[in-house]
């Protein structure tokens, strides 16, 4: 090789290694904060879908208990006026 | 009963956190947020695919003769270290301005006592202390092969590192006190406090002539257009990241707090 090229080249390839790793390191650190936010989104979103759930759950019984309380009444009442 | 109304950090509500109350509906910040980071993300690559394409290499020592390489006469070394450059000044002015948001935010929690600009502080810091470690990895790297040690007490790299000690110190006061109200008012202040370094370090290669980091935030720095593009994609790419990143992390933790009333509405 030229000898005026090499020195103009001196500094290429023994930097390379320092390049790449400082572009490593930075995309690195950003990439471990996105996949923690993507955890972390991820559990709330669940934690809340198994909540909603639950509670949808729990309005539907409360619901369905409150229909036959309802209809016990009347049943009642029914047999009252028939009695009368 | 006051203690129901009070969400997970254990403060009051805050007049946002209200308004929201039992709504799903996302608010324009949070629809242009996955927008702005997708963006954010394609600058960031352009810039990098750009800064080892179409910038050129910059000139550093002399040799002993010239040779044509390109058409061109070129008598100096190249200098690929300064590839990192392309990244390490965005990555810093960005970690700067996310610093400047969480005083913001931190100076109205002061005047407001309202926990939304708390928690809006609060994120803004974590946000730049991902920027400030992206900072460090990349003034070392380049520090490492162009200066030839992993450490110098320059003065940039100084403040730098004192700011970095009290980014972390902001999350160390966070975790060691209990009391949310006085947690929220020490962060504030120290938040403060902290953001009192960022133009220090923005300004003491002019204040100190004698520091050996070069000033490359002025009119008269000499990049050429096919360098500035590159840089100017990385530092919107960067700026972009940052913002989207910060309303991702804002939206899990309010959808945190509207968990933990659900689990509260359970109880009861």
């Amino acid at each position: 090789m030229d000898p005026i090229l090499e020195q103009i080249y001196a500094t290429i390839l023994p930097s390379a290694p320092y390049v790449i790793a400082a572009y490593a390191l930075m995309w690195g650190a950003l990439l471990v904060y996105v996949i923690y936010a993507t955890v972390r989104m991820k559990k709330v979103e669940s934690q809340i879908a198994v909540l909603q759930n639950t509670l949808d759950k729990a309005t539907s019984t409360k619901t369905n208990s409150d229909f036959a309380a309802q209809t016990q009444e009347v049943q009642d009442e029914s047999e009252s006026i028939k009695k009368k | 009963m006051a203690q129901t109304n009070k969400n997970r950090r254990g403060q009051m509500p805050s007049r946002g956190q209200t308004a929201s109350r039992g709504q799903t509906a996302l608010s324009t910040a949070d629809k242009i947020a996955p927008v702005i980071l997708v963006l954010g993300a394609i600058l960031s690559v352009l810039g990098f695919v750009l800064a080892f394409t179409i910038a050129p290499p910059v000139n550093g020592a002399r040799v002993d003769g010239i040779a044509i390489i390109g058409d061109q006469m070129v008598g100096n070394q190249m200098l690929f270290s300064q590839k990192i450059f392309y990244f390490h000044m965005p990555v810093a002015i960005t970690s700067f301005l996310a610093l400047g948001v969480a005083a913001f935010y931190e100076i109205r929690y002061l005047m407001t006592k309202d926990s939304d600009y708390d928690l809006k502080a609060h994120l803004a810091t974590e946000v730049s202390l991902v920027f400030v470690v992206m900072v460090m990895f990349s003034g070392e790297m380049w520090e490492r092969f162009e200066w030839g040690v992993w450490w110098t007490w320059d003065p940039r790299l100084t403040t730098y590192f004192i700011l970095m000690l009290l980014v972390i110190g902001y999350f160390v006061l966070r975790a060691a006190v209990d009391d949310p109200e006085k947690r929220a008012s020490y962060a504030s202040v120290f938040g403060i406090i902290t953001f009192i370094d960022v133009p220090i370090c923005f300004m003491i290669t002019r204040l100190v002539p004698s520091s050996v980091h070069p000033t490359i935030f002025r009119t008269d720095s000499g990049l050429s257009t096919e360098m500035m593009i590159p840089l100017m994609c990385a530092m919107f790419g960067m700026l972009f990241i940052s913002y989207g990143l910060f309303r991702w992390r804002l939206r899990t933790e309010r959808a945190q707090e509207e968990l933990d009333r659900m689990k509260q509405t359970l109880d009861e």
